[in-house]
């Protein structure tokens, strides 16, 4: 039985590239999206959301879409990182699909509640579609599978400020109310995504298969790889993919269970997550971190399956 | 100060005007339902509904109290919504040392018969606003928490709230929670925040008018010369929320904040106003929750609301006497 999951998302590239590798694996079963603002504004999140569900051939998936705003932080975006379209400069035609009607808050609460203990969601963007769930409905912290979260940056440095990951950042109140909801999360930090590089020569070897898959992943890292590099990076950090790794490669990952928090006092550290590796506070674990990954490896999975992928998708 | 016209005469209740439509956001809580018992005496309001947060007591027995003061007054048929049980980031902290186990002091009403609505609280509140816009007085007497939600997930509510009445915060008067925090906007200082820089036309009641306004044992004794249950209830719920005043902050008689408020939406000249840019410390620190009013302009931003900084407070309880009077002998 493929594993039910709903994706709460910010696309953003990687995160268009996490669709993909879900719709390409046989071992996933993606339910819906639900978006949020995050990488882009929500508008912007929901029409690129809609528009690479249409390029896979996917628009049967339900989208709909969340919050427009952090819960207590201003918003913020990063068209540095995934372009001014979040897609980088790739050109997808307009979605002919609309979202859903209603709010994603309401629809993750419906979907959980109608299903207890059979939806796992992965939320790859800033957590506060999550986190107004959680509020509203107290049933839902304890009616969802699992969460399985891009965001933090355990030892690694951050990648928005010197201590803190964007999606974490973004809004760490929302985090905050998510780590300590008592709902299974996985966390997948930075410590393991900047391990998963995507490369130049990965790109030339998915473009020898001409197809309008290939020509997007290309088109839409463009920005992220000038952005990569400046870091100095070698290649573009598969941040969001990567989650799913825990369903159809876990042996590629080393989980530590840890007691996780988030900091939102707003001063230099706002944002950062920091594991209690010592257990200095006696607290209970309430998270597993991927603190290692097979990096290459996941890459090569990665790549097989969006070559599977483009293969049935041609003109 | 820009205040507002000396003292006019308090409204006779008797105006032409169409009633102003007013929502309650509310956790009771003792003067919570004095001020719940005062929009259903005031002819100036129609009360449309209220949405029950977490507060003064547990969701649960809030909620349980707001049915039961309606049947208390006759009012079984209005809409009641539950909301949200827990504030947003911070722990959950109830008050049972101020409005006693049941959030009712030593009143025990009957169990209600009727029910909450199956709409959530926060959805009730957009329904309502939406459906009309620039309809609605919301006068939100608790911690913050679904008004916050409301707005996060329905931005246009912002727009569409004619006016939003908050009884909350200390701006140069002492906490009643922390040394520096109101009791409502240190039980979800987050929520707190995401209102007041919302952007709606609000008024903000902190303890500064509050704490003037004070019901005595001699108000009681008046009101308990009419027979009624009302009377009944309102003499057995102050009478805790008097021994708190008494043992923890010396006050004879007991503070009822949120009548207060609820009273200003059809009687703004009970208080003298001042436009302030408000924020609320969110930190952590030893601030957490404390309200602040950029008196000079510091920080160099708009004012985001009016804040009430003077009350004539025996003009206030003379009114909330009268209409609980009126309301009572109705009541019997």
């Amino acid at each position: 039985m493929p594993t039910r999951i709903i994706i709460d998302t910010d696309p953003g590239v990687d995160d268009a590239l996490a669709f993909l590798l879900a719709l390409a694996s046989p071992e996933i079963q993606l339910e819906a999206l639900t978006t949020t603002q995050g990488n882009v504004t929500l508008e912007t999140a929901t029409r690129n959301a809609l528009a690479v569900l249409e390029l896979a051939n996917a628009a049967h998936i339900p989208v709909t879409a969340g919050s427009v705003l952090p819960l207590v932080q201003p918003l913020r975006a990063s068209a540095y990182v995934h372009g001014v379209s979040g897609i980088g400069n790739s050109k997808l035609p307009p979605a002919k699909n609309k979202p859903r009607e209603g709010h994603a808050v309401d629809y993750l609460i419906q979907r959980v509640l109608a299903e207890p203990g059979e939806l796992s969601i992965f939320p790859i963007g800033p957590l506060t579609n999550i986190a107004m769930a959680i509020r509203k409905e107290p049933k839902f912290a304890k009616s969802v599978k699992e969460l399985v979260i891009m965001g933090g940056a355990i030892h690694e440095s951050g990648n928005v400020t010197p201590l803190a990951e964007f999606n974490i950042w973004v809004d760490p109140h929302a985090a905050h109310i998510v780590f300590h909801s008592g709902i299974p999360i996985t966390l997948i930090p930075l410590d393991v995504t900047h391990k998963c590089l995507l490369k130049q020569e990965h790109i030339d070897r998915l473009m020898k298969i001409n197809s309008p898959i290939s020509r997007f992943i290309k088109d839409a890292i463009e920005v992220y790889f000038k952005f990569s590099y400046e870091r100095g990076f070698a290649g573009c950090a598969l941040h969001d993919p990567l989650t799913l790794a825990t369903i159809i490669a876990p042996e590629l990952l080393t989980l530590k269970e840890y007691f996780v928090d988030v900091d939102h006092s707003g001063g230099p550290a706002m944002g950062k997550t920091f594991a209690d590796v010592f257990n200095v506070t006696k607290k209970p674990a309430n998270m597993k971190v991927a603190m290692e990954v097979r990096g290459e490896q996941f890459i090569e999975l990665f790549l097989q399956r969006t070559e599977e992928l483009a293969r049935k998708i041609k003109e | 100060m820009s205040t507002s016209p000396h003292p006019s005469p308090l409204p006779k209740g008797e105006g032409t005007d169409v009633p102003k439509r007013i929502l309650i956001d509310t956790d009771p809580g003792i003067d919570d339902s004095l001020a719940i018992l005062l929009a259903l005496a005031s002819p100036e309001i129609s009360l449309e509904g209220l949405s029950v947060v977490h507060g003064n007591c547990s969701l649960e027995q809030a909620t349980t109290n707001a049915l039961s003061i309606l049947e208390l007054a006759n009012a079984s048929g209005m809409p009641v919504a539950v909301g949200c049980e827990l504030p947003l980031v911070q722990p959950s902290l109830l008050a049972p040392e101020t409005h006693g186990n049941t959030g009712l002091g030593y009143a025990k009403l009957p169990t209600p018969r009727i029910k909450p609505t199956r709409q959530h609280g926060c959805d009730f509140l957009i329904e309502r606003i939406m459906s009309e816009p620039g309809e609605f007085s919301l006068v939100a007497i608790g911690p913050l928490t679904n008004v916050a939600l409301a707005i996060r997930q329905e931005p246009r509510i912002v727009k569409s709230l004619k006016e939003l009445i908050v009884m909350g915060g200390a701006i140069r008067y002492e906490g009643n929670t922390t040394a520096l925090a109101e009791f409502n906007t240190y039980a979800d200082p987050h929520a707190a925040h995401i209102v007041y820089h919302a952007g709606i036309p609000t008024t903000l009641v902190p303890l500064d008018v509050t704490y003037q306004c004070v019901l005595t044992q001699g108000d009681v004794e008046r009101l308990l010369q009419i027979e009624s249950p009302l009377t009944r209830f309102i003499a057995d719920a102050t009478r805790f929320y008097m021994e708190f005043h008494d043992e923890f902050q010396g006050v004879q008689g007991c503070v009822i904040n949120d009548p207060l408020a609820l009273a200003l939406t059809f009687a703004p000249e009970l208080c003298d106003y001042q436009e302030l840019p408000v924020d609320v410390d969110i930190s952590g620190g030893i601030s957490l929750g404390k309200t602040i009013g950029d008196f000079y302009n510091y920080n160099k931003k708009p004012a985001n609301m009016k804040v009430a900084l003077g009350v004539r407070p025996r003009d206030f309880i003379e009114l909330f006497l009268e209409r609980m009077e009126k309301l009572a002998s109705e009541i019997r």
